[in-house]
């Protein structure tokens, strides 16, 4: 990366004000590039301050008791349904998308034909809008199987949508494993499956990892997908019942119009939630950096 | 043992083809539910109709069509010069402890949920296109301009790594024979790196198509041919949030029908994203 | 770990920044407008060149002018109508089609209407912007000066005005007395017979202390209910169907857990129609709809009963100067007749 930045020769300040002198359009560049960097970081300032200022006024213990009740909007029984929603989808996920990545890596022979057809679905996947999940959710998980308004059915339908992203994280993951792990696995006398359990997946586990985060996150924001399949039932939800997470109860609460400050504070949470995932994922990814 | 080795391979095998199935499976369920709508309706009528009054089962989408298309313009027109420069910002200007502090401010912006954006885009955006435009604020410009930021994070996400992944030795070469950083930069390494921008911008209008919770807020979401960018439309997205919730029936079967066609358009982008991705590689 | 106290001063929501910011429009606006009046009415070169010079003085004149429109107003409106432009075309708003509310709206002000072949049409403007929320509803007819939409009588607050309709305030009195015709029912339906837990809780929303509920909550209910008995019963009991109704039904199912706790009861919202297809097919024990039951719906069997009636607001912005709506008024303008607020009068 630094090798990048560094200039190849050391050129002084004034130097550079008088090659830009000479070249105005080099300067008008670099300006504009600037501009474009200063835009975003405003905006995310912009956004994030607002949704403090907003919301943090109203952030009260309240809000954080176990039992939601008209009077008392609290956000625990969404916190617990979010979590409760994030384990299940990952639980139906990760083994799926995991294995496939294996499949794709230590299996398939060079030019196979499935494996162009994988990967093009899995992008296909990727590229799939969440109000389509939502659709193709209540149509299949929720009328077809008669499983309605439950969170059985909207962690299924988040679980196809996030399975491409832990196939492709594991996918890279398992690529960075070195050969020279298996070849010395291989030759310790060890088996293609042991090889893949005991070698090469702990090599690959932070890789897996930043995935697992990178769905945690999008499970955590999802409303679209989730309205049609999951329902609104404001309780701590079992597996077969409706319930809502953390984003649909902000969407909930702030279609209804009376409690618009726990809209706001929602946010906030949401916006902490984010916040510690992007942590966890770049503590991993530092992790690692440092394991190649 | 030999058998063991065997079953985990097809186990494996079966994993893999869990996402095949899943298209498979998208793919049927929409199309199953969709078509026979719109056989009934009418194909042409159904694409091409500007009625959509589905108390009077009149089922016309294309205002809905072109207000994606113009919404997804629009928020292309400001992300993606602010997204490129940004990426080209990252990867070949910025110090690396800027760079430090630069990519999780990107992974925010990526990980905020729609929601918020949508919210923000309401109370903040709408009132400033209100005060300062001759317009109700709940326009298309509001919902370019929304959807505008909310791509940023795509396009530089994957645009960022092409541009530092362009040779090393073609911007040396460049400042050899005299040009400036800037120069160099834009005239050898942004075209090098040609095909993964493209790639990332076609992702961003996948996001942006696709993007529902959000633009519901903000674009007025009025059925009908819109006259300039300062009055609202209702994409195809919003039609199917919107209504999905009431309708019966015909209406119903409209709606995902709806669904379809945002799938249909879904699947060329992603078609036109592998094919530019292959040709990157080759 | 974000500190959860709050200081109820510091408590700038937005609503108030905005008012702060549109006063400062306001006096500007007003600033100059007074300052073209002064200079003699002359051609608009003439004004903006006078705007650009007496920006000092616009904070005198404010009060004049402030004064000249209130005189000019049928109503005693607030200082701030001074720039309340009534040339201005009327930004309507509306919601969804499907949405209880709207079918309620439209039915009540006769902007649906048979046309030739018989059939029923929605003649709502397209221009109308659509919003499935009575949130957005709120903050946008809160924050667009020239607006007009519609909310139930529950859900309204003291960010927006709510007209009268032919001289008629939209209160409970009125609506219970027949003077504020625009009101529709709350149904819940049920198919055939149901269990006896689920018809426990029926009989304690038609009880006078259900009844109370629904009153104390702003929404019209039955003052001559007999008491609640209740038949002991046990199990579960899902409702669920419009979102315009769960807000009440939230708070009579916490009121009847206090009276029998034995009976669970789930409240699954999402909207009349799909409350109404749950209870044919069984899914749903009770359905709610915030609307009369379709010829279609009885027909699968369901029997609706009325349990409250709720209001439908016309609200307008607090900056309007417009008081009172007459229900022609409100029709043309949701059918795009009436297109600019000079013309409503």
């Amino acid at each position: 990366m630094d090798k990048n930045m560094t200039p190849i020769n050391k050129v002084s300040f004034q130097d550079k004000m008088r090659s830009y002198a000479k070249h105005p359009g080099s300067l008008i560049l670099l300006i504009l590039v600037i501009l474009a960097a200063v835009i975003t970081v405003v905006t995310l300032l912009f956004l994030v301050g607002y949704i403090l200022i907003s919301g943090v006024p109203y952030l009260k213990p309240s809000l954080f008791s176990i039992e939601y009740n008209s009077e008392n909007v609290s956000m625990l029984p969404a916190i617990i349904n979010t979590v409760e929603m994030v384990v299940i989808a990952l639980v139906l996920s990760v083994p799926f998308g995991v294995g496939a990545a294996i499949y794709l890596v230590e299996y398939a022979k060079k030019g196979n034909k499935l494996v162009e057809v994988v990967r093009l679905t899995a992008e296909t996947l990727t590229g799939i809008p969440s109000i389509i999940y939502g659709l193709f959710g209540m149509l299949f998980f929720n009328i077809a199987l008669h499983w309605r308004y439950s969170m059985m059915s909207g962690a299924a339908t988040l679980a196809i949508m996030v399975l491409p992203t832990i196939m492709r994280t594991t996918e890279e993951a398992l690529l960075c494993v070195p050969d020279s792990f298996r070849e010395g696995s291989f030759g310790l006398g060890a088996g293609k499956l042991r090889t893949i359990f005991k070698i090469v997946l702990p090599a690959a586990i932070p890789g897996i990892l930043s995935g697992i985060i990178l769905s945690i996150g999008r499970i955590v924001g999802e409303t679209a997908a989730l309205i049609y399949t999951a329902g609104t039932v404001t309780g701590v939800a079992g597996l077969m019942d409706s319930g809502r997470t953390l984003a649909i109860h902000m969407y909930v609460l702030s279609n209804e119009g009376l409690h618009k400050n726990e809209a706001n504070a929602t946010a906030v949470v949401l916006l902490l939630v984010v916040l510690l995932i992007n942590g966890l994922s770049s503590l991993v990814a530092k992790r690692f950096e440092a394991v190649k | 043992m030999r058998t063991r080795e065997k079953i985990m391979e097809y186990v494996f095998l079966l994993a893999a083809v869990i996402s095949i199935v899943a298209v498979a499976l998208i793919c049927v369920f929409l199309f199953a539910n969709g078509i026979p709508a719109m056989h009934k309706i009418g194909f042409a009528d159904f694409l091409t109709g500007t009625d959509w009054k589905p108390g009077n089962d009149k089922y016309g989408i294309f205002p809905m069509i072109l207000g994606s298309i113009y919404v997804t313009g629009g928020a292309l027109v400001i992300g993606v010069p602010i997204g490129v420069l940004m990426s080209v910002f990252m990867a070949r200007f910025c110090p690396a402890k800027l760079y430090k502090i630069l990519k999780p401010v990107v992974n925010l912006l990526a990980g905020i949920p729609s929601i918020v954006y949508g919210f923000f885009g309401l109370i903040v955006l709408v009132p400033f296109i209100r005060e300062h435009f001759d317009s109700n604020g709940q326009s298309i410009l509001c919902a370019a301009i929304l959807l505008g930021i909310m791509i940023l994070p795509t396009i530089i996400g994957a645009s960022e790594p092409t541009i530092r992944a362009v040779e090393q030795s073609y911007y040396e070469g460049a400042l050899a024979l005299g040009a400036t950083h800037e120069r160099s930069v834009f005239t050898v390494v942004v075209p090098a790196a040609k095909s993964g921008i493209l790639a990332a911008i076609i992702l961003g209008v996948g996001r942006a198509l696709g993007e529902t919770m959000a633009v519901m807020m903000v674009v007025g979401n009025q059925p009908r041919v819109p006259d300039s960018i300062l009055q609202g439309v209702r994409t195809l997205t919003t039609n199917i949030v919107m209504e999905m919730g009431y309708a019966t029936d015909l209406h119903r079967e409209a709606l995902i029908a709806t669904g379809v066609v945002l799938f249909v358009f879904i699947l060329i982008i992603n078609l036109c994203f592998s094919a530019i991705k292959r040709s990157g590689k080759e | 770990m974000l500190t959860p106290v709050i200081d109820g001063e510091a408590n700038r929501n937005y609503m108030e920044e905005c008012k702060m910011k549109k006063k400062v429009m306001c006096m500007l606006l007003t600033g100059v407008l007074a300052a073209g009046m002064l200079t003699g009415c002359g051609s608009d070169a003439e004004t903006s060149d006078a705007a650009n010079n007496t920006t000092d003085a616009a904070a005198d004149n404010t009060a004049d002018t402030a004064a000249d429109s209130e005189a000019a107003d049928t109503a005693d409106a607030p200082a701030e109508n001074g720039n309340f432009d009534t040339a201005s075309s009327i930004a309507v708003y509306s919601r969804e089609d499907g949405s209880g509310t709207r079918g309620a709206f439209i039915e009540l002000f006769g902007i649906e209407e048979k046309d030739a072949s018989g059939e029923k049409v929605d003649n709502t403007t397209v221009e109308a912007i659509i919003t499935n929320s009575t949130d957005v509803m709120l903050t946008s007819v809160a924050g667009d000066t020239y607006a007009i939409g519609y909310v139930s009588l529950g859900s309204l607050n003291d960010t927006v005005k709510a007209a009268k309709i032919d001289g008629a305030e939209a209160t409970v009195e009125n609506i219970k007395s027949g003077t504020y015709t625009i009101a529709r029912p709350f149904n819940i339906a049920t198919n055939g017979e149901v269990s006896d837990a689920a018809q426990d809780f029926i009989n304690y929303i038609m009880s006078a202390e259900g009844q109370a509920v629904i009153t104390e909550n702003g929404y019209i209910g039955d003052d001559a209910a007999a008491a609640f008995t209740s038949n002991g019963a046990e199990g579960k009991v899902v409702v669920g169907g419009s979102s315009s109704v769960s807000p009440v039904m939230e708070k009579l199912i916490e009121a009847y857990k206090a009276v029998n706790a034995n009976v669970e009861i789930e409240l699954q919202t999402s909207d009349s129609t799909t409350g109404m297809t749950g209870a044919a097919d069984g899914t749903l024990d009770i359905g709610m709809a915030s609307r009369e039951l379709k010829d279609s719906e009885t027909e699968a069997g369901l029997t609706a009963t009325k349990i409250a009636m709720d209001g439908i607001a016309v609200i307008v912005n607090l900056d309007n100067p417009t008081e009172d709506l007459s229900s022609e008024a409100v029709k043309s303008i949701f059918t795009g007749e009436t297109t600019t607020w000079d013309a409503v009068q």
